[in-house]
């Protein structure tokens, strides 16, 4: 109703609204992003499913984006022949990608669903306030929380379950990732992909069928029987694997959920031309492999030269090979002998 | 889409503002007619009430000092649909559509097809639910009996099938992540599983169980706040903190309990009886 | 060009701004519920016996505390106080500041009496009430009050502030380190 009125008395400014805003929008800096008045119409963020995102802020202003989450318990492949119970939002491991700019307010809707059986929380790594949210949001299944935040900080951040038992709620798969951008957005690229590494605990061995129960004991002693990407063993291999053209300049936005280990990520074949190091604004260049802490995240970018399959891993190489943590990247196109070839 | 439906609600809500007006004067005394009154009529259902021995016991979360439970009785089993069915027949104020929101939100009975008829295919023996603490409350009272505490109840599921304490069994915990993990699982029928050592049926496999005083616990919303002495938020809380971290079937019955509010209703959520031992009723 | 365009609209956002709080009492004239449906019985602190009913006709401001409280309650009176003072002399007319035990064993009405005059906090609008331990904790449940014993004389509780409008209507609550301000501010805008 808030809404309705303001973006009805607001939307007949829209157009003079993003003239005046766009000029001064790349002045925003964090120190000043309390300061940053919204404008504009409400958005009402639709959800899109990994590895896509949202499409890119560009320059706009500063406005209020109204985002929903869900969280639901459903059973779900984790490998072939392989279910468990995943808890999730939006019903997808990891959840909705959240993509806003810095000064941006966020009205954050939290349902559980109500045929949940857990409590669920949400704490955003973007969100400046105890908790992230995860003590405004704890709802009950069948409930919804509703709460408001001013995204402040630039940057790639990590948000997950925090409700008790907080370890439990993460193993199962409750997080994604939220990008900040900054006042004028990031660098144009031509392609943009969402990875999230996550371990599972369960009380079979890696691939054993059937229905697998969560294994407390492992998690503890951090021993997972699988570390997957976008959670799923093989969910970024064959028909699923990332595409991408010679000549194009792809950009991936990887997060690490853990629960435990610190991811090693690489992508055979290829140097990151440019790495924004934890998610945060200064990037590195040229570098093989990045470090993503549990809870973190980085944006990595390359353009891909030589046509061919590039192999994504996290290059504490048994994970990969053994227990999941493997996607792939096609790039299609002419071949590029300059660059790339077998002489023999 | 959901733009639509917000005029629709505004419309709605002012369509309501003026009868809500229209109403007020001569509506006063109507108001008056539905108070609530203290005083249900008596229900008798029929459920073996199952004597537990009291005894010191260690809370899950707290400052590491013992509580005494009392002797007391005890439900066997949660109430069902059909006793719930029989009560609010009985209390036509605890029907669906008299409830107020103060007393339970609008998920109350959500899946009954009326005011008098349980949902379609549900077991007339499987535990009610979508109810809130004040109508189970006030069922209990109808029964002669009230919700147990926290503690009693905590005790009693201290208990497996053979020891009256089977927390320190490894398997105890993971066992009952399982159960609660598993979905509809408030569908089947009461006493179907085996009962625990005193003899109790159903208290990890069915539904989640309203407590006298689930809002007792002294944790903040966000769970790890290691320990809940934050002055602003709680006055003379002393350091609680979880007396075993690994238990995480206890975390899940704690948290699910901080998320709710006494007009809650939720699909998974019932409950059962109390009694004192010595009075016959309070 | 530009001025016009900014002037134009903070007009817009001030008309958003006030068709926002009549937004708001009409969602609560939708779901609230009156806190005078409760049937339980009270006792002020000269003893009397009265319902929760008796407190209508007047906004509400209401805290839960017990008297041997060293810690906490203490500070959430003293927030009390200040709101007190925060509302306007005319609305103060219209409100009553309600301080509810959660320890009615020993809050006895002489116990919170002497509490009222030592703290200055005697007649108008201030209500000391008590009721049993059952309704206790279902008033508890209605502000979603946390409480628990500790020990026969220490509760540990959660500090909450809860504005209630005449009709018994919960209009907001604010949690932990109190906003006086805003609520002063609520009640100031109340009817």
């Amino acid at each position: 109703m808030k809404h309705l009125v303001t973006s009805f008395a607001l939307a007949l400014l829209t157009l003079q609204a993003c003239k005046q805003n766009a000029s001064d929008g790349s002045a925003g800096k964090t120190e000043n992003a309390m300061e940053i008045k919204v404008s504009g119409e409400t958005e009402n963020q639709k959800a899109v499913n990994p590895p896509t995102v949202p499409a890119p802020i560009g320059d706009r202003a500063a406005k209020k984006v109204i985002v929903h989450l869900e969280a639901t318990e459903e059973e779900g492949e984790l490998a072939d022949g392989v279910t468990y119970k995943f808890w999730t939002f939006n019903s997808t491991v990891p959840g909705s990608f959240i993509r806003i700019r810095v000064g941006d307010e966020v009205e954050l809707h939290l349902k559980n669903a109500s045929n949940s059986v857990m409590p669920h929380n949400i704490d955003l790594h973007a969100v400046n306030g105890p908790g992230g949210g995860a003590e405004a949001t704890n709802v009950a299944p069948g409930k919804e929380a509703i709460f408001n935040f001013k995204a402040l900080n630039p940057g790639l951040f990590v948000y997950h379950c925090a409700a008790a038992p907080v370890p439990l709620h993460i193993a199962n798969g409750m997080y994604g990732l939220i990008l900040v951008e900054p006042a004028g957005g990031l660098a144009k690229v031509d392609r943009e992909y969402y990875i999230m590494q996550g371990e599972f605990y369960t009380k079979g061995k890696t691939d054993e069928k059937g229905l697998q129960e969560f294994d407390q004991d492992k998690g503890v002693d951090e021993r997972p029987t699988y570390v997957v990407f976008n959670g799923k063993k093989n969910a970024l291999m064959g028909a699923n694997a990332l595409q991408a053209k010679v000549g194009e300049t792809v950009r991936i936005f990887v997060g690490n959920a853990g629960p435990n280990l610190v991811s090693s990520f690489h992508v055979i074949g290829e140097i990151f031309d440019k790495v924004y190091a934890e998610g945060g604004s200064k990037f590195n260049e040229n570098v093989q492999t990045t470090v993503i802490p549990a809870g973190g995240a980085a944006m990595v970018e390359f353009k891909v030269e030589e046509p061919g399959e590039y192999v994504i891993v996290d290059h504490s190489i048994f994970r990969a090979f053994n227990k999941g943590a493997i996607g792939k990247l096609k790039v299609t196109g002419e071949k590029n002998p300059k660059v790339y070839h077998k002489v023999q | 889409m959901s733009k639509i439906f917000k005029i629709f609600l505004c419309i709605g809500s002012f369509f309501f503002i003026f009868q809500a007006c229209s109403k007020k004067p001569a509506g006063t005394k109507e108001k008056d007619a539905s108070t609530f009154s203290t005083k249900e009529i008596q229900i008798t259902p029929n459920v073996k009430m199952v004597s537990i021995k009291g005894g010191k016991y260690l809370p899950f979360y707290g400052d590491s000092s013992l509580v005494e439970v009392q002797d007391f009785l005890l439900d066997e089993r949660p109430v069902t649909n059909a006793e719930f069915l029989d009560f609010v027949k009985k209390n036509p104020k605890w029907k669906r559509s008299n409830i107020k929101t103060l007393f339970a939100d609008d998920t109350y009975l959500k899946n009954w097809q009326d005011d008098e008829t349980l949902p379609k295919n549900a077991d007339p023996e499987a535990p009610v639910t979508f109810v809130s603490w004040f109508a189970a409350k006030a069922f209990a009272k109808s029964a002669g009996k009230r919700l147990p505490t926290l503690d009693e109840w905590e005790y009693v599921a201290m208990a497996d099938e053979e020891s009256a304490n089977a927390r320190n069994k490894s398997e105890y915990s993971a066992h009952l992540i399982n159960l609660y993990n598993e979905k509809l699982r408030e569908k089947k029928k009461v006493q179907l599983s085996k009962p625990n050592y005193y003899g109790v049926y159903n208290m990890f496999d069915l539904v989640w169980e309203w407590t006298d005083d689930f809002n007792s616990i002294m944790t903040t919303a966000d769970s790890r706040t290691g320990d809940f002495d934050d002055k602003g938020l709680f006055c003379a809380s002393a350091a609680t903190s979880a007396a075993d971290v690994l238990n995480y079937a206890s975390f899940m019955r704690y948290a699910f309990r901080s998320s709710l509010k006494a007009n809650y209703t939720v699909e998974n959520l019932g409950f059962r009886c109390a009694k004192d031992l010595q009075k016959n009723s309070k | 060009m530009k001025k016009l365009f900014i002037i134009l609209f903070s007009f817009f956002l001030c008309f958003g701004c006030t068709e926002n709080q009549e937004e708001k009492e009409i969602v609560n004239e939708k779901t609230a519920d009156s806190i005078f449906l409760l049937d339980s019985k009270w006792q002020n602190q000269e003893g009397k016996e009265m319902k929760l009913e008796d407190l209508k006709g007047k906004n509400l401001v209401i805290a839960m505390i017990f008297t041997s409280c060293q810690t906490a309650c203490p500070l959430l009176v003293a927030d009390m106080k200040k709101v007190e003072s925060k509302i306007d002399a005319k609305k103060l007319k219209e409100t009553s500041l309600v301080l509810i035990t959660i320890d009615p064993e020993n809050d006895t009405p002489e116990v919170l009496k002497k509490y009222a005059q030592q703290r200055n906090m005697e007649g108008e609008p201030w209500i000391f009430l008590r009721t049993d331990l059952e309704s206790t904790r279902e008033f508890a449940n209605v502000l979603a009050v946390k409480y628990k014993k500790i020990t026969p004389i220490i509760f540990s509780h959660s500090n909450i502030i809860s504005i209630f409008n005449k009709k018994g209507e919960m209009i907001s609550q604010e949690e932990g380190t109190v906003n006086f301000d805003a609520i002063a501010k609520t009640v100031n805008g109340l009817k």
